[in-house]
């Protein structure tokens, strides 16, 4: 399996997902088709979880603007992940600027709705 | 007894509710991303509003102070020459005038109104023995005085600022005559760029009617004689055409820009 890098556009981030479990979403999400957009991301996520995974699975989120599609998308993101925490090790860091309030809510959420998840919350 | 109806049933009671459940957190996580959508629009908004008042601000201020250092740098021209500081205001509103009726749009018009007291700014660039000179200058030193519309061509003419390259065309033109008479480049007609026509008859106009060190004011009479006579020689006809049909509006300005004290 290969890992799957996007470089960021104007209005997408750029994704690095590594097979050795480290993962970086960074950027601007107000993609004009949102789920088009992530779906070679969410494949690429069901296909690795089915295979060997490492130890350790690394999240790294630093979402600078992300439009109402994109905030679902993220959810949907981490349903995916909150099915495979029993088998899979992982980990998510919300990395945001302490000016970015929308960014520190939208983290919030996050832990909110998915408890079973190790998210951090992560200041720059 | 195990009724296989009551199993199926229970079993599609239970899907039923993996199934609404599913759909009730889903409905709720819509809600949620809508309320924290809204809430964030309208901070961005609000965001956005500040920032495009604090760009009108500050483009205003840059524009304030683009009119200050322009009209201040016309006022060194003028002041260096021994011409009054409601010399320069006067010309901007009468070329104002003039570009209005001649048929240039109102941005356009304001620009002209802006640049032209540049019109003499050469003469800082002209020694003060020439400048001053009280009687009539000789043929050399007439030649040294007539460069300064060269010398305001090329203070601006470099650079690429609409307002400034307007006023390089004012200083470099507004000698210039109609009848090709005129200098630096005896251009004539429309050959002249209608900023230099302009400010030339405005800035004559004002000069003939303000008293100077050298001279009393022309009555009007006089000054409107010389203006049917130079119609087509000096001046643009269309331009002197314009001056007399609405003759009571330059006057407006020249009584609303009164020299107040020339003694």
């Amino acid at each position: 399996m290969e890992n799957l890098n996007l470089i960021a556009t104007k209005y997408t981030p750029s994704i690095d997902l590594n097979t050795n479990g480290i993962f970086s979403i960074v950027g601007k999400s107000y993609p004009e088709n949102t789920f088009e957009f992530y779906e070679p991301m969410m494949q690429w996520l069901k296909k690795y979880f089915s295979n060997n995974t490492p130890e350790k699975t690394s999240v790294n989120m630093e979402i600078i603007y992300f439009n109402s599609s994109s905030s679902k998308l993220f959810f949907d993101f981490f349903d995916l992940l909150e099915e495979n925490r029993e088998e899979h090790n992982i980990e998510i860091n919300w990395i945001y600027d302490a000016d970015n309030e929308s960014s520190e809510e939208a983290g919030q959420d996050f832990i909110e709705d998915f408890e079973d998840l190790t998210i951090n919350l992560v200041t720059k | 007894m195990n009724n296989k109806l009551i199993d199926e049933l229970e079993a599609l009671k239970k899907d039923f509710t993996v199934t609404t459940d599913h759909f009730i957190k889903s409905i709720k996580r819509q809600d949620k991303i809508m309320a924290r959508s809204d809430q964030r629009q309208q901070r961005e908004y609000d965001e956005l509003q500040r920032k495009f008042d604090e760009v009108a601000n500050l483009t205003k201020e840059i524009e304030d102070t683009q009119k200050e250092v322009v009209f201040t740098l016309g006022a060194i021209g003028e002041s260096r020459s021994k011409e009054t500081g409601n010399h320069v205001k006067r010309v901007a509103q009468y070329s104002k005038l003039f570009a209005l009726y001649y048929g240039l749009p109102e941005e356009e018009a304001e620009k002209l109104k802006q640049a032209s007291p540049m019109h003499d700014i050469g003469k800082i660039a002209i020694p003060d023995a020439i400048l001053n000179k009280p009687g009539r200058l000789d043929a050399e030193e007439r030649k040294i005085m007539d460069t300064h519309a060269d010398l305001g061509y090329e203070m601006f003419k470099g650079s690429t600022r609409p307002l400034l390259q307007c006023a390089a065309i004012v200083a470099n033109e507004h000698h210039e005559k109609w009848d090709g008479t005129g200098y630096p480049n005896q251009t004539k007609g429309e050959d002249t760029h209608i900023y230099g026509r302009i400010t030339a008859i405005a800035d004559v106009f004002d000069a003939l009617g303000s008293h100077r060190v050298y001279k009393e004011a022309w009555d009007d009479e006089r000054i409107f004689k010389l203006f049917k006579e130079e119609r087509a020689k000096h001046f643009d006809p269309t331009l002197v055409d314009i001056f007399f049909e609405h003759l009571d509006e330059f006057l407006n300005i020249r009584d609303s820009l009164k020299d107040i004290d020339y003694t």
